[in-house]
């Protein structure tokens, strides 16, 4: 079917503004009668607090107020309620905050953080999750099992650092490993990274004179989630809390679970009636946000000679760091979904989440998933070499297809998508260029893997969305996505022209997010708003143009069969007569100025249908409502002496069901691979005596434009869903996924070295070389 | 208190520095309200706070406010020029160069004062231009595509 503005290259509508510095971001909002904020870190991965002097802060210039926890002791979460905005009696990582400073100006506040002096003792810290686990590691909280959670979601184990044992048990692990012919196991690591997003968080929040509501405004992926959180923080209804969200200068995840919103928020319960602002500093986006992924793990896989995968065991284990909430979600569905888009009768996984002393960990674009199928991305290769079988042959046999099961008991349909068409294509396109084997300088290899990945949500995630008709033809679209660059903005203007009809011109999506005047939203994760969000558009906008309809009949005394809808107009079929919506969008006045029918504005909505908790015995169930599959391949070569690693060629195809906006698509492929290639061979968050060490981008190396693959493919198939709006799957994440198995199969290839861990810097590379040269 | 007297965008202007670190971000945005120019790093790395100072690109979470005395600054609010964008800007949008937006600005301002320097500047001299500031959502390489293009569009202004 032809579609004038879904499937098309339409220019972001935001993009004039973006261009001109227009767009407000969060530290760029100011307030009449506004303090500052500046939180005190403890710099101590593990203390008791034995006492806070705050006497002198107290007296330096422009102080309003100083508070320590003590003076307002609470916890907050949303799923998994552990965690105090200020620490009370217990740091439990380095840059918790301790003593929060509210000055007239930041840089009054931030004068006397130094003149508050806190003493400590001491205490032993952990950071690595497996000796977290040991029976005699310090314990990061004393009583996990007491903590208020979600308790069909989070299942911690009593007196451990363990706040969160995932276990997926599908058919029969012995069994499975008893029909396999050969085996291939190794251990693997995915360190703790940054999102590193160029926008630092930050939260501005005023109670009223009386303390009884709360507006806040906060770089926040999901404002309603945040505002539930501040409810059950303060016992103030949620009707009486507003958050707003205005643009976000990249999210990845970072800003999606509520981390640093509660301490502004506590602050600002101090002072009521003032505004009271913070905006992180770049080091306190790596010491006091979130991080992400942390894992370490094993994976084992049987298969037949013939290539047949009978079954598959893991166990990771997650350095969630000091708190809960954000992380636990992760741990499952890394779980449940390190398996890769392959159909393996017997699954056998435990995922720990597990407490240390490290700053908590939250989603990170696609979180789990990268994980995860680092794991079985890698095994699956080794696993051809020991087979002596095409990696591509053993991929494709095992393959998720319509009619086959995948890990958590969902039998594929046939709108899955072409896994094995997005293979073909890369490898393709990766073959098309010819490099030797080895030459003076360099050794060169090639390497691909295949992905898939479920979104993570609540069962109830859901979109909603109104629909207001101006007088002058134009729709006013509101929903409450989040635009963090991924262009949503344009995506749903497109989606609502088409519904409605309209010149995309005639379409304003509100760009202003809050809680009180936006409709009701899950949150922005789990690129889900173009599927989600898509329908409710959908659903909103044939709502309003029935209601126009009716409008029309009542003006001419007919019957709907009688009226016809095009193009944002409405035609009489007998009489040749037309109302146009604009003409409608106030009811329609007569001659006499009589009005009548009613305004044209519509809501519509849309939940993902049937989702359910994964069963807390088996781990399985119908968790998620859809699943993108794709494939990735890469050229690379290896500098002999210096082991630095440039990419020739990085090849991406997704089968993503409809592209509403190919360009929106193709820029959410090239960024998520150069985000892969980061953590691939730079990214890791590096501690010394229990504190990060590398708290800027001297120490955090992202990468940057010489840092890039020489050369990007992308290709997008589309298998049309029968679920998502005009077909489409979900997709902005998904790039992110297999980067570093596609490049660590090409390093085995080139190197016939085996790297299980990342990132693979120049060092960790030449080290590897010279090994195995000695090895030979 | 000391006064910061310079130029803004073509606009003189006289700015009360209070005490402590203030830096030319801090004057553009919290005293001059010009929250175009963004502060992703404080510490120079980011290149999201790129402004134009007598003509160089500068970081300007890292010049002292004082520095900026006597001087022209321009910032991306002083770009577009009577309802019409600069080719810069336009290059940006056509060439698909922006997502978030926040590294936008200060990458423009960069390619502003390289291109304005030297019209004919090498890609080489573009590359290493871009690659002096962070982007996490784009990739970059429409951020390279856009710097050439914006050559192009300036060439053709120029000439025509």
């Amino acid at each position: 079917m032809d579609h004038k503005y879904v499937g098309k290259d339409i220019v972001r509508v935001d993009a004039i503004a973006k261009v001109t510095g227009e767009p407000i971001f969060i530290a760029d909002m100011s307030f009449p009668n506004m303090l500052h904020a500046k939180a005190l870190r403890a710099g101590i991965p593990h203390a008791r607090i034995l006492n806070i002097d705050t006497s002198e802060a107290e007296s330096m210039p422009g102080v309003v107020k100083v508070a320590i926890g003590k003076d307002r002791p609470m916890l907050f979460g949303a799923c998994f309620i552990d965690q105090p905005p200020v620490a009370v009696d217990v740091v439990r990582h380095a840059g918790e905050a301790v003593a929060v400073v509210i000055a007239k100006t930041g840089h009054q506040a931030q004068a006397a953080l130094s003149k508050i002096k806190v003493q400590y003792e001491s205490l032993p810290y952990v950071l690595d999750p497996i000796e977290a686990m040991a029976p005699d590691a310090p314990l990061v909280h004393e009583h996990v099992e007491n903590y208020w959670r979600v308790e069909s979601a989070a299942f911690p184990i009593p007196g451990t650092n363990v706040f969160h044992h995932y276990k997926l048990r599908k058919g029969d692990r012995e069994k499975g490993f008893s029909e396999s012919d050969v085996i291939v196991e190794s251990d693997f690591e995915f360190p703790l990274s940054n999102h590193a997003a160029l926008e630092p968080h930050g939260a501005i929040c005023r109670f009223d004179a009386k303390g009884g509501s709360i507006e806040i405004w906060a770089s926040q992926q999901g404002p309603f989630i945040l505002r539930d959180v501040l409810s059950g923080m303060f016992k103030i209804e949620t009707s009486k809390i507003r958050v707003h969200s205005p643009y976000l200068g990249g999210g990845f995840g970072g800003k999606s679970d509520v981390a640093m919103e509660p301490l502004v928020a506590w602050a600002a319960s101090f002072v009521p009636g003032y505004a009271v602002k913070l905006i992180l500093t770049r080091q306190e986006v790596f010491t006091s946000s979130l991080l992400g992924r942390g894992m370490k793990g094993t994976m084992k896989l049987g298969a037949k000679l013939d290539g047949t995968l009978t079954a598959l065991e893991a166990t990771m284990y997650f350095a969630d760091g000091a708190y809960a909430d954000a992380a636990f979600f992760i741990d499952t569905v890394a779980g449940h979904n390190c398996t890769g888009p392959y159909e393996i009768p017997n699954c056998h996984v435990d995922a720990y989440g597990v407490y240390t002393n490290s700053p908590p960990v939250g989603a990170f674009r696609g979180y789990g998933h990268p994980e995860g199928e680092l794991m079985s991305g890698r095994l699956l290769h080794m696993l051809a070499k020991k087979l002596g079988m095409p990696h591509e042959e053993l991929l494709k046999k095992n393959f998720l297809a319509p009619g086959r099961v995948n890990s958590v008991g969902q039998v594929m349909k046939e709108d899955m998508g072409d896994l094995p068409g997005c293979l073909d294509v890369v490898l393709e396109a990766i073959d098309a260029d010819k490099y030797p084997k080895e030459d003076e300088k360099y050794f060169y290899g090639k390497g691909f893997a295949a992905m898939f990945k479920s979104p993570k949500h609540a069962a109830n995630a859901g979109s909603t969305c109104s629909i207001h008709m101006n007088n002058d033809g134009c729709a006013f679209v509101n929903l409450s996505g989040i635009e963090m660059g991924q262009g949503v903005y344009t995506v749903f203007t497109q989606m609502a022209a088409e519904v409605l009809q309209i010149p995309i011109e005639k379409v304003s999506v509100y760009n202003s997010i809050d809680t009180q005047n936006a409709p009701w939203e899950w949150m922005t994760v789990a690129s889900l708003q173009t599927y989600r969000g898509g329908r409710a558009i959908q659903n909103a906008g044939s709502r309003l143009i029935e209601l126009g309809m009716k409008n029309a009949c009542q003006v001419w005394h007919c019957e709907a069969e009688t009226v016809g809808y095009a193009e944002g107009v409405y035609t009489h079929k007998d009489t040749g007569a037309t109302l146009s919506l604009g003409q409608l969008a106030r009811g329609f006045m007569m001659k006499n100025g009589v009005t009548i029918g009613e305004p044209l504005q519509a809501t519509g909505w849309y939940r993902v249908a049937d989702v359910e908790d994964p069963d807390p015995e088996t781990g399985m169930g119908n968790v998620a409502s859809s699943w993108t599959f794709g494939a990735q391949a890469c050229y690379l070569r290896v500098e002999k002496t210096t082991g630095e690693v440039e990419i020739l060629h990085f090849a991406s195809a997704f089968d993503i069901g409809k592209a509403i906006n190919p360009r929106l698509v193709r820029g959410q492929m090239r960024g998520g691979v150069v985000q892969g290639l980061g953590a691939a061979f730079m990214e890791e968050v590096l501690f010394k005596d229990g504190v990060i060490r590398n708290t800027n981008f001297s120490g955090y190396h992202i990468p940057k434009l010489k840092d890039i693959p020489k050369k990007q493919s992308m290709f997008i198939l589309e298998t049309p869903h029968e679920v998502g709006a005009w077909s489409a799957r979900p997709i902005a994440e998904h790039p992110i996924v297999v980067v570093a198995p596609v490049v660590m199969n090409a390093m085995s290839d080139a190197t016939g070295i085996e790297f299980t861990r990342i990132p693979l810097t120049p060092d960790v590379v030449l080290k590897a070389l010279s090994e195995s040269k000695q090895g030979r | 208190m000391d006064v910061l007297e310079f130029t803004v965008n073509g606009i003189p202007r006289k700015v009360l520095l209070e005490e402590g670190r203030i830096m030319l971000s801090d004057v553009l945005r919290d005293f001059l309200g010009l929250t175009g120019t963004k502060v992703g790093c404080g510490a120079g790395q980011c290149g999201s706070c790129t402004v134009v100072m007598n003509g160089d690109a500068v970081t300007s979470c890292v010049v002292p406010a004082a520095k900026a005395q006597g001087s022209e600054v321009l910032t991306i609010e002083g770009l577009a020029k009577e309802g019409k964008l600069h080719p810069i800007q336009e290059a940006f949008i056509e060439a698909d160069a922006i997502q978030c937006g926040f590294c936008t600005p200060g990458l423009i301002m960069r390619l502003y004062s390289v291109l304005t320097k030297d019209p004919h500047a090498s890609e080489e001299v573009l590359k290493e231009a871009v690659n002096k500031h962070l982007c996490r959502c784009t990739g970059y390489e429409t951020i390279l595509d856009a710097a050439l293009l914006a050559q192009k569009k300036m060439l053709n202004e120029e000439n025509a």
